[in-house]
């Protein structure tokens, strides 16, 4: 079957097949700006720094558990607090099986092929097992619930110090090495040398551009339409056969994946971890990923991701030329640095919940649709 | 590869038989068969058909039509919209030599009574239930008729009549046939002579019956020949690169040459519409290279952006008003410079284009349009004018069933607004001294009436010219201007010779108005039925919080009579005082095909109109004020209706409430 190329080019809405009209990528105005993003996005360790970097990355690793916070609370409804446990539970995982072992901790040095996927999959393993019971209850109850379970996780973690070396004291991070080829050692790649950080954030966007792809089409799949149907109404969606302790079951297991993986990466990127990190504030933070960037969408928390990381360094950065703003603690002012990132952050969510409840990616949505309407407003 | 398509096309008759739409598409079957040559939106998606698709769909027709008994000469009716199957039922019929003969999808059943009479189909195609009942409601007073096939079986599979078959088994029929006989068509194809009848195409009838103009296949050919290759219907010609929609009815000439012959003779990528309802989404898809429409479609497009541009938000409407302007002055440019840009009108064409042209074009579905066409009834000048300003020129054409389509046309760089055109090559054209009446001349002249020797005899003279029975004149000796149907002209009784139709096309510029019947034959001054557009006028009245309930109250609301006033008074400033309309009558619904008051291409039926509302016209002859309408002074509601104690804006009753606010 042959179609001339004039008749073929410049009919972005025409679909002679299914399989282009349900692509993610439908139409060439989309194809051209994903593929630039991403251009951009491998470019970046040739154009910043050793700092920026690791900013970088702390984004990707952010969008990462973002995504993965967003399978439940925002696909399938289900607010959990209890994201920061299942990100730490992935990290000692990690660090058990990858790292170094030492006078109180162990670890079984192991190849990153072995301890990144069961990074991911032991916390889906745990959440799979405490999925019926959260299932059973839905709305504040399971956020209380939830925050039961990063409670009892903390304190565990805090104990167990052949795993996490113990309270106040941490561990070192699994060993990034696949096959013998170090993840975190600077490279000269196109004749110019990438820092540590730069090949480190590498290995994370493709995890992320892999891991986003799949969320995004779990979500729109059969599985997906079960998450919103439970989370719009679910005494509907029982009656309408999708099974509810099954799908919220599921909805767990992947998000606590998602959350193992982030974890691993993120303790390797810090270098070190003590166990008072994975508690109530950083499951607050993804919230935050998730609702500024916004909800049930994946492109959403890369943007949150990138808001939540990168706001604290630009207040950092812009704050000296604000006169009541003290630099440092203990300085002049009437506010420090610190307090004032806590206080926009809180002020950021408030703002977005009440003003732009679909986040970031909602304002994208209405900037694309003025001007996809144009030159009307319908 | 569509290089040899263009090489191998014209044929100097040299060969055993003449070409025909079938030997067309066959050959491109031949050459090219895994080339798209169609698609048509199903489960939501263009399916993509080939011209080995599409020739073998023919050849399943015509071997089942010959299973059915079908000879050359017999006639074969389709009754369906526009889709793949018309045209297999089409070519598949010519290709056995039969006769085509197209219904209006929306024929009532009386009508599809007499058009299967007046043929003497012996097979119907009918595309679904609506008209197969028509079919079988009237079958008993058909007796040619002998099958009735059915295209979609939803809800018509329960039925069980003798004559129905379903298209599969029809298409069954036609497979083992052509088992049996595969040379059947090559053989048949021999026979082939441009002398043969191919289609019966039924005139709209205005003022009497339909009749059933026969095209030869030397009709088709030449048609094909000025038209296709020629450019006479798209300039510059259309090719395999092209992209059409198909949504006007087949049956109607100007149609069948913009899908059925365009795809067979240049070979343009057809694509069918969902519905007439989807025109507009579906252009948006296709982005068409070549379209027609008639003028009512054109008018609609037009008022559409009109109304949206409302309803934008405030940058969004400035942008447009800008552009809006300044592609008005390139309109008006353009018209003075035979249609083609100036380099100033490029400039500014090129700066508005991000800004406003581009997204307006792709939204209205013609970003891609390199070639427009408005025919089958007169166009008003500033719509052309408006569609020339955003860059989509259209060009005029003038031609009717009996003469293939094929009289005058206008062509790029020779355009003269108002006009429709120059003869197009080949055709001997003449303006009557006496009546004014064209006469045409050329090989696409129709043979004749089917069965109606009378009715051909007034129309086809001994010399071989052909009356149109439309009223022109020459506009600097090379173009041809259309003054009005020769019947439909108006002498007043002072004595005045009035064309009604110009006076309409401009009332209908206005986006509000729909419809407008000018009437004043032998009577003292013009007056006019007015129809508004319920689309653009609920907008408007939505927006001015004009409350009302049905589409007769909506007429009659006193904002909306002083409205259409408006709109009279502004056509009457461009008309000299003879042709002045004094006072206006609103029609109180919407005119239909059904109800008798258009005929199936949408045309008012006059005749028919002026019996239903004579009650509407004497109101006004008679000086009464007894149903809603108004003078050039004052607008009134019908006497006792509306006015029921609304508290906003109680309808004045009488002239004296409103004259001092109108």
């Amino acid at each position: 079957m042959s179609v001339p190329r004039a008749v073929r080019r410049g009919r972005p809405e025409l679909y002679s097949d299914y399989a282009a009209d349900m692509a993610l990528l439908n139409t060439p105005a989309k194809r051209a700006w994903s593929a630039a993003i991403l251009v951009a996005a491998v470019a970046l360790p040739l154009l910043l720094d050793r700092d920026l970097l690791g900013l970088a990355t702390q984004v990707v690793v952010y969008a990462l558990a973002g995504i993965g916070l967003n399978l439940i609370a925002g696909y399938a409804g289900q607010l959990s607090l209890g994201h920061a446990f299942f990100m730490g539970l992935g990290a000692y995982t990690a660090a058990l099986l990858g790292g170094t072992g030492g006078a109180t901790v162990r670890g079984y040095e192991l190849d990153l092929l072995v301890w990144l996927p069961l990074a991911g999959v032991v916390p889906a393993l745990f959440g799979w097992v405490v999925a019926p019971l959260a299932a059973r209850v839905k709305g504040l109850y399971l956020a209380i619930l939830t925050l039961g379970l990063l409670f009892v996780g903390e304190h565990v973690f805090k104990e167990a110090s052949w795993l996490t070396g113990g309270s106040g004291l941490g561990r070192a991070p699994a060993e990034a090495v696949v096959l013998g080829f170090d993840l975190y050692e600077a490279r000269v790649l196109l004749g110019r040398e990438i820092p540590a950080e730069g090949v480190f954030y590498l290995f994370c966007l493709i995890l992320l551009v892999v891991l986003g792809v799949l969320a995004r089409n779990l979500a729109r799949s059969r599985t997906g339409r079960a998450f919103a149907a439970v989370r719009d109404r679910d005494i509907a969606a029982e009656v309408m056969g999708v099974p509810l302790v099954r799908t919220k079951r599921l909805a767990f297991t992947l998000s606590s994946f998602y959350a193992g993986v982030a974890g691993a990466l993120l303790t390797v990127l810090l270098g070190y971890t003590t166990p008072e990190r994975w508690n109530l504030l950083l499951s607050i933070d993804f919230l935050a990923v998730v609702l500024i960037g916004g909800v049930a969408t994946v492109t959403g928390p890369i943007a949150g991701a990138a808001f939540v990381v990168l706001m604290p360094r630009f207040i950092e950065t812009f704050a000296g030329s604000l006169p009541f703003i003290a630099g440092t603690v203990g300085a002049p002012g009437i506010l420090n640095v610190f307090q004032l990132q806590r206080m926009l952050f809180g002020v950021m969510i408030v703002v977005f919940l009440v003003l732009e409840p679909r986040g970031l990616f909602g304002i994208w949505i209405r900037v694309r649709n003025y001007f996809r309407a144009w030159p009307f407003s319908y | 590869m569509s290089m040899t398509l263009t090489e191998t096309r014209p044929v100097d008759g040299a060969g055993p038989a003449v070409e025909t739409l079938a030997s067309r598409v066959r050959r491109f079957a031949e050459e090219d068969p895994y080339r798209v040559c169609m698609r048509e939106k199903r489960f939501g998606i263009w399916q993509d058909i080939t011209w080995a698709d599409y020739w073998d769909r023919i050849e399943l027709v015509a071997h089942a039509l010959w299973a059915l008994g079908v000879r050359p000469g017999d006639r074969v009716a389709v009754h369906a919209e526009n889709r793949p199957e018309w045209l297999y039922a089409d070519v598949g019929t010519v290709a056995i030599r039969g006769i085509t003969m197209g219904l209006y999808p929306t024929n009532p059943a009386p009508e599809v009574a007499y058009l299967l009479q007046d043929s003497g189909s012996r097979v119907l195609i009918a595309e679904d239930q609506e008209q197969v009942d028509k079919a079988l409601a009237v079958v008993d007073d058909c007796p040619d008729l002998e099958w009735i096939v059915y295209v979609e079986p939803r809800g018509v599979r329960e039925y069980d009549h003798p004559k129905l078959l379903s298209w599969e088994q029809f298409l069954l029929r036609g497979r083992e046939h052509r088992a049996q006989d595969p040379e059947l068509l090559t053989r048949v194809a021999l026979g082939a002579r441009d002398e043969d009848v191919v289609t019966l195409i039924y005139t709209s009838g205005t003022t009497g019956p339909p009749k059933g103009a026969m095209l030869t296949n030397g009709n088709v050919s030449f048609a094909i020949e000025v038209l296709v290759h020629g450019g006479g219907l798209f300039d510059p010609p259309a090719g395999p690169d092209d992209v059409t929609l198909s949504y006007l009815p087949l049956c109607h000439v100007a149609e069948r040459a913009a899908t059925v012959w365009n795809n067979a003779g240049a070979g343009v990528t057809v694509h069918f519409a969902e519905s007439i309802e989807t025109v507009q989404a579906n252009l948006k898809e296709v982005q068409p290279t070549l379209f027609f429409a008639v003028p009512r479609i054109w008018e609609k497009i037009a008022a559409g952006i009109q109304i949206r541009a409302f309803s934008a938000s405030p940058l969004k409407k400035l942008n447009f008003r800008l552009w809006m302007a300044a592609a008005a002055w390139i309109g008006r440019e353009r018209v003075a410079n035979d249609g083609e840009h100036t380099w100033a009108t490029r400039l500014v064409y090129a700066v508005g284009y991000p800004f406003l042209y581009r997204a307006l074009r792709d939204r209205i579905g013609m970003r891609k349009v390199r070639a427009a066409g408005s025919g089958a009834a007169p166009i008003a000048p500033e719509v052309l004018q408006f569609f020339l300003g955003i860059g989509v020129p259209i060009l005029e054409i003038y031609g009717m069933t009996e003469n293939a389509a094929i009289a005058t046309a206008n062509r790029r760089g020779r355009v003269r607004l108002g006009t429709v055109g120059e003869p197009q090559p080949g055709t001997e054209l003449r303006i009557d001294e006496a009546t004014g009446e064209i006469l045409t001349r050329h090989p696409g002249n129709f043979v004749g009436y089917w069965d109606k020797p009378d009715a051909t005899a007034e129309t086809l003279d001994a010399e071989g010219w052909l009356h149109t029975g439309d009223v022109g004149e020459w506009v600097d000796g090379t173009h041809v201007r259309i003054v009005d149907r020769l019947k439909d002209i108006i002498i007043t009784a002072g004595g005045k010779n009035i064309s009604p139709s110009e006076i309409e096309n401009h009332l209908k510029t206005s986006p509000f108005v729909k419809e407008a019947v000018v009437i004043g034959d032998r009577r003292a001054y013009l007056t006019v039925l007015v129809g508004i557009e319920l689309d653009t006028v609920a907008d408007w009245a939505a927006r001015r919080r004009i409350a009302y309930t049905t589409y007769r109250d909506l007429t009659e609301r006193p904002e909306v009579l002083k409205l259409v006033q408006g709109v009279v008074a502004a056509t009457n400033e461009r008309f000299a005082r003879v042709e002045q309309l004094r006072k206006f009558r609103m029609i109180p619904k919407e005119l239909d095909h059904e109800d008798g008051e258009l005929t199936a291409t949408q045309k008012v039926k006059r005749s028919s109109l002026y019996a239903m509302f004579d009650h509407l016209i004497e109101d006004m002859y008679a000086n009464r004020q007894d149903h809603a309408g108004g003078d050039l002074v004052t607008v009134h509601a019908t006497a006792g209706y509306g006015g029921d104690g609304d508290d906003a804006a109680p309808a004045p009753t009488s002239a004296a409430d409103t004259g001092a606010e109108g």
